[in-house]
């Protein structure tokens, strides 16, 4: 049987409705327990130039490269405790900007882009000239990749003349080119994780395109579709059936062995989103593949948000102070990069990065599956089951019954409930929040007490109360009531204001203000003037 | 005919003696409800004539008696009735020549006296017609002794008073209280052996005004309350004057050399102590039933739990208006409080959360004198036979006329309410559209010294549940400052015309004007169409017409007629003597009544077909109600005028046919002053002589200004009373249980099982644990069956013994 009496009104809520509240991401969730144990600080900060692409090797260390202006710069992944830069860092050899590092699948290989249209091959164990220089694109080449699986002998590049190429390394030889595979740049790509043959590609003419460089070179692409928006980036998720492209403001999920199909739309960012990677949320051994997969992404909105491809929602959203061009997450699971574009790479380091460690290795060497560490039941055998805190949670046969909800209120509503009026007013006038301060204003009119409060401030009070009038007295919203309220407590308290040097100055600059507000009601009156009769006109 | 909307808090309820029933006093008659369900019973009615005062239950003696229920009533027509009220059958009656404002019977209180020996002795607090009202300073109030058994007065008069006062009795009958001006006067009533000479006499003096007292139940203490919101508490009091004999007298010390603290003129208490927590007058002061706790209450619509020992302090707050009674009932965990707002919540006690309220309409609040013109308080919703009221404490009433019993409320302003010498913030229109769909309330807030007044008009669309509204658009000071005079929707559209005494008119839409994206539903909402005005003049009245093509506008002395789609001015009709109050379209006919309130007065009807003045009646009229399909209409018309300060209220309701200045029929009506009329269609299920009758049946309806009411059929000269049907609602159920029983269910009736058992001849079993586990194991029944059967036959065994036994015994 519920209790049928009134609820305590606020004051504010009696005289403005306020829209509802934004929704506040739930930060109790596990994922967002994930997310917030990672340390930040800044990796690079002085590289002024945008940070266009962030990689991590896909073997131990797990080195990260970041392409900034004409260089790559090279990180160490298994420096401990945070990335530190390899001694060889920065790859030059670039003639101009650097774009699109790429690891080979062993990881001693790294092939990058380059404003000048050359493509380049270094070696990462030690510092030289490059190896390779694969040369055909006459335009930039935004897009280098080496295929993910064991194949180690080939690259494909795809350039801003809309070429795509793919290259026999170690004989700087074209295989197979696409003349004109898209219509517009080619910007974003990704090797398909299950086929080395099998490639895709975005453009800004907003269509995908999958390759396969087995079928004869017809110059025609094997499935293509339209993203709808100039693509910015292109990703093949673990499975290799589904891909995820970016591109203006939505991330699209498409069934690629259905046949280009559209499977959902993800909504969550602002602006462009600028690139996409994979990432592994969860406690289990990162490093193996457990955890859930998810979707990074990052729009210069300045959002980074995680994407569950599972369940199709958003599941973490995370806000950077810049705009956001590229993002890598560790195969380790340890370390997360954001690269802006104002040159700053914000990185994400685990803490407790030993102990986990040491818990997981030792279940996972022998079969690589986890047993998961089962907790002690309380029974009530047991001492401590009489000694359970508020901490304890309910068990699902238990019928928790909850405490009212307890009201809070704020520190007038407390006042005005006591009808301790003008301390009420002087406890919101103190606050500065303007609507909360005016509905206070107008529950005292209701009480009829609003004047007496007034006659009662005192002097220091009464300099919260001018400062407040000609802060707000002239705001259209609050001027009808606001205007009168100055009037009456210059003709109330004529005294004070002159023998009291601080509120004299509030009257003066109150007066300041109200003069300039008819003189922009006068200009406003001038323009209707002026506009009105030729609304007659057009009106006829 | 149909009434309702009748008082429920002019008296105290009582609960029935098994505290599932509520007896209510409802002007003549007594109302019974079910406390589990709050829904009406039955009704005693045929007893009195006049307002019931009182109510008293007869307690249960023995528990033979479980099942009766008698009670004593007592009213002002001078007669007091005895009830039995499980069957709502009169049983006797007894004539007093006076008026009875209060009625105590002290000696059923004390459990036994039921007995056909004992006489019944009521205290009776009567009203004495001899003298005539105009001496204000002669003593009307007495209070009496009558022997109901005998039927006749017993002894002479107890006391006078200067009106007739309400009469405490203590828990146990053997005090019995009044508060008199600044004194209490407390008798001692001989609990046996009943002697009027015996009856003594104190009284306890204060120096404010006493509104009312409480015995304690158990200790010799009384609680008086004052109108300045002090408790006072007497300890002790009447210990020399009630002392048995003279021997107690002696042994106690001299008087004069105790300290009495805060006591005032020796009087004959221990000592007194003040409590003061309520702002203004103390309404009711009530003892718990254990004698730990005093419950009082009063203006501020707050029930404060005092801690008799300590003076602590818990409040419920929020019952929304001022408090009059508290009433206990003989269950410990349930109480019921009575609201000035025609509510009675029954409150579960220790947490005193209110689990059900019987609510009646609620009483018209008063509007400042200075904007009294611009408010109706009363709207009818015309399909589902609704009436929505608009409250003291800011919400609109939806009350159900064919039922009798509140739907809903709507909190228009989200304010707390404090009850308050002067209203500044009330709802001041209501209307709500023809299907019942939209509604729109106008609340009004009052400026302090011209400062931070705020009209506010407010737009509400119906939710899922009838007579549910959700807040849609709120339009601050939708006529700058001017005050709104009056607000109508359009039939048939989304449409309403909002006039004010500022000099303009506006028309409203609801429309969607972010339709080009669905998602974004928020931007609905209503908004300004068109703006219009006449000559600058003050418009008074605003209408549509019943098909909603025309739209009528009083300004002042002339009635414009606009088209509201492209805002045209289509014609004017004028003149009356002074400015329209109020009009109204004549149903489908080109016929417009209109009324004026000021000092001539008029009734007209125009015609819009020729623009003229069709037929006219200097009659000061007070409401106007328009059927909505025939051409005819209602005038509820006071009989004095409208400057005359001593206006009994009476008034006449004709109902006229349009093309006759003269009324079809009339009926004379009590309470018209602020009285409303409306149309509404028959409800066939609840009214079957209409629906039997013809197909364009309509009632008329009749709420006086107390907001009683009456459903009749114009057309007919019948005087069927068809009563309430919500005595049919309500369900006879088996209650809660209490107490113990309600942890470990009902006890068995050990008396019967015993006698059950020894009139059972038993047959001992042979050794019955011998012969069940014998057998193959595979062949045994399973043991949960083998257990059954094996204590059974050990529970034999011992029967068996103890029969032997009570044999020996015999032997």
């Amino acid at each position: 049987m519920a209790d049928e009496s009134k609820p305590f009104f606020p004051v504010e809520k009696a005289h403005h409705v306020k829209p509802p509240p934004p929704r506040r991401p739930r930060l109790n969730t596990q994922e967002s327990r994930f997310w917030r144990c990672f340390r930040h600080s800044e990796l690079a900060s002085g590289l002024i130039l945008p940070v266009t692409a962030l990689e991590f090797s896909p073997v131990a260390p797990f080195h990260l490269a970041a392409a900034c202006s004409a260089a790559v710069h090279l990180y160490d992944g298994g420096a401990s405790p945070s990335l530190a830069p390899l001694p060889h860092s920065p790859l030059s050899g670039f003639s101009d900007v650097a774009y699109s590092p790429s690891f080979r699948c062993d990881g001693s290989l790294l092939a990058a882009g380059g404003e000048s249209g050359i493509v380049q091959v270094f070696r990462l164990d030690k510092a030289g000239p490059p190896l390779r220089r694969l040369s055909a694109h006459a335009r930039p080449v935004r897009f280098v990749r080496y295929p993910r699986l064991e194949d180690k002998l080939h690259v494909f590049s795809g350039g801003d003349d809309a070429l795509l190429v793919y290259w026999d390394v170690p004989s700087e030889t074209q295989l197979i080119t696409f003349p004109g595979a898209h219509r517009d740049y080619i910007r974003a790509g990704s090797p398909s994780p299950t086929s080395p043959e099998v490639m895709a590609t975005g453009s800004y003419d907003h269509s995908i395109k999958i390759w396969d460089v087995r079928v004869p070179s017809s110059s025609n692409a094997i499935l293509s579709f339209s993203h709808g928006d100039p693509v910015e980036s292109v990703l093949f998720l673990p499975s290799g059936g589904l891909l995820a492209t970016a591109g203006g403001n939505v991330v699209k999920i498409w069934d690629v062995i259905g046949g280009g199909r559209l499977i959902h739309t993800m909504e969550g960012h602002n602006k462009t989103v600028s690139a996409l990677s994979l990432g592994r949320v969860g406690n289990a051994s990162t490093a193996l593949g457990g955890g859930e997969p998810r979707l990074l992404s990052v729009s210069i909105d300045g959002y980074m948000k995680s994407f569950d491809f599972a369940a199709f929602k958003i599941t973490h959203s995370m806000r950077y102070p810049a705009q956001l061009l590229s993002i890598g997450f560790s195969p380790s699971g340890n370390s997360r990069v954001v690269g802006t574009s104002n040159g700053v790479i914000y990185m994400g380091m685990k803490k407790k990065l030993l102990q986990e460690e040491k818990g997981t290795g030792s279940a996972s060497v022998f079969d690589g599956y986890a047993p998961e560490p089962k907790k002690q039941v309380l029974k009530p055998t047991n001492y401590r089951y009489f000694h359970r805190g508020q901490t304890e949670k309910p068990r699902e046969t238990d019928y928790p019954i909850k405490r009212a909800p307890k009201v809070k209120l704020a520190e007038h509503d407390k006042l005005l409930k006591k009808f301790r009026h003008r301390e009420a007013l002087v406890s919101v006038l103190s606050k500065k929040d303007p609507t909360s301060t005016v509905a206070v204003m107008e529950e005292l009119v209701i009480r009829k007490k609003l004047l007496k409060c007034v006659a009662n401030l005192d002097v220091d009070e009464l300099g919260l109360l001018l400062r407040f009038l000609h802060k707000y007295a002239t705001m259209p919203r609050y001027a009808r009531f606001l205007m009168n309220l100055a009037n009456k407590v210059i003709e109330m308290r004529p005294e004070d204001i002159q023998s009291n040097k601080h509120l004299s100055k509030h009257v003066g600059s109150l007066r300041r203000r109200v003069a300039e507000e008819i003189m922009i009601q006068r200009s406003l009156q001038e323009i209707q003037g002026m506009i009105s009769p030729f609304l007659i006109i057009a009106g006829r | 005919m149909i009434t309702g909307g009748q008082r429920f808090v002019a008296s105290p309820p009582a609960f029935s003696q098994d505290g599932k029933k509520l007896l209510v006093c409802t002007g003549c008659t007594v109302s019974i409800f079910s406390v589990s369900t709050g829904m009406q019973i039955t009704e005693l009615e045929g007893g009195h004539t006049d307002r019931v005062t009182s109510v008293v239950v007869v307690p249960v003696g023995a528990p033979s008696s479980k099942f009766m229920s008698y009670c004593w009533t007592s009213s002002l027509d001078g007669t007091i009735c005895y009830w039995d009220f499980a069957s709502a059958e009169l049983i006797k009656k007894v004539k007093i020549q006076f008026p009875v404002h209060s009625m105590v019977i002290p000696s059923l209180s004390t459990i036994g006296s039921t007995e056909e020996g004992s006489n019944l002795y009521a205290f009776l607090s009567v009203e004495d017609i001899n003298k005539p009202a105009s001496e204000k300073k002669a003593l009307h109030g007495q209070v009496r002794i009558y022997d109901l058994k005998n039927q006749k007065p017993v002894g002479g008069l107890l006391t006078e008073t200067r009106n007739p006062e309400i009469l405490y009795a203590s828990k146990n009958g053997e005090f019995l209280g009044i508060s008199n001006k600044r004194k209490l006067h407390i008798w001692r009533i001989p609990a046996n052996n009943f002697r009027f000479d015996e009856i003594k006499k104190i009284k306890l003096h204060h120096t404010k005004k006493l509104t009312c007292l409480a015995f304690h139940s158990t200790l010799r203490m009384v609680a008086g309350g004052d109108d300045t919101g002090r408790i006072l508490i007497w300890y002790n009091f009447g210990r020399e004057k009630f002392a048995q004999n003279l021997q107690n007298l002696k042994g106690t010390k001299n008087p004069s050399d105790e300290v009495k603290p805060g006591v005032r003129n020796n009087d004959d208490v221990d000592s007194c102590t003040t409590w003061h927590w309520h702002p203004s007058e103390v309404k009711f002061l009530h003892f718990s039933s254990d004698g730990a706790y005093l419950y009082s209450g009063g203006n501020e619509g707050v029930i404060v739990v005092w801690q008799i020992d300590t003076g602590k302090k818990k409040f419920k707050p929020r019952l929304g208006s001022p408090l009059l009674y508290f009433t206990e009932s003989p269950d410990p965990s349930l109480s019921c409080v009575s609201c000035s707002d025609n509510h009675i919540h029954l409150l579960k006690m220790p947490t005193m959360d209110i689990s059900k309220s019987i609510s009646g309409i609620k009483p018209p609040f008063s509007f400042p004198l200075k904007h009294e013109g611009s408010c109706t308080q009363v709207a009818f919703e015309q399909t589902t036979g609704l009436v929505a009221v608009s409250t003291e404490d800011y919400c609109v009433q939806f009350y159900s006329l064919f039922d009798n019993h509140e739907v809903s409320e709507v909190q228009v302003c989200k304010r707390n309410f404090q009850p308050a010498d002067d209203v500044m913030l009330y709802v001041a229109l209501v209307a709500i559209s023809l299907d019942g769909s939209l509604m729109a309330t106008i609340d009004v807030t009052i400026p302090e010294e011209k400062l931070g007044g705020l009209v506010c008009l407010k737009y509400w669309t119906r939710g899922s549940l009838v007579a549910e509204y959700l807040l849609s658009t709120v339009i601050y000071e939708p006529h700058s400052d001017a005050q709104v005079s009056s607000l109508a929707f359009r039939p048939g559209h989304n449409m309403a015309v909002t006039s004010s005494y500022g000099g303009d008119f506006k028309v409203w839409v609801h429309g969607s004007h972010a339709s080009r994206n669905n998602e974004s539903m928020q931007r609905t909402g209503w908004r300004c169409q068109s703006v219009g005005s006449y000559k600058g003049k003050p418009l008074t009245a605003a209408v549509f017409s019943a098909d909603g093509s025309v739209l009528a506008i009083a300004a002042e002395t002339m009635i414009t007629l606009w088209d509201p789609d492209s805002n045209i001015l289509v014609a004017m009709i004028g003149d009356t003597l002074s400015p329209i109050t109020k009009l109204s379209f004549v149903g489908n006919s080109e016929y417009l009544v209109s009324y004026t309130h000021s000092l001539k007065p008029q009734l007209s009807v125009w015609s819009t077909s020729n623009l003229a003045l069709y037929w006219s009646h200097g009659i000061v009229t007070e409401a106007v109600s328009c059927s909505h399909d025939e051409s005819q209409f209602a005038v509820l018309a006071l009989l004095s005028s409208p400057g005359d300060a001593d206006a009994k209220g009476n008034g006449v309701i004709f109902f006229f046919h349009v093309e006759d200045p003269v009324p079809v029929a009339t009926w004379t009506v009590t309470k018209a002053k602020g009285g409303s009329l409306a149309f509404l269609p028959a409800n066939p299920s609840l009214h079957e002589s209409s629906a039997t009758n013809g197909v364009n049946q309509l009632l008329l309806i009749f709420m006086n200004g107390e907001h009683e009411y009456t459903i009749f059929n114009p057309h007919k000269e019948e005087d069927i009373i068809s009563k309430n049907s919500r005595k049919s609602q309500a369900a006879q159920d088996e209650a809660e249980r209490l107490g113990y029983t309600s942890i470990y269910g009902d006890l068995s009736n050990t008396n019967a099982k015993h006698n059950h058992f020894q009139e059972v001849p038993f047959a001992p079993s042979e050794r019955p644990w011998e012969t069940i586990f014998s057998g193959s194991s595979h062949v045994l029944p399973p043991l949960t069956k083998l257990c059954t059967s094996f204590f059974e036959s050990l529970l034999e065994k011992r029967l068996e013994n103890s029969n032997e036994m009570i044999i020996d015994a015999d032997l």
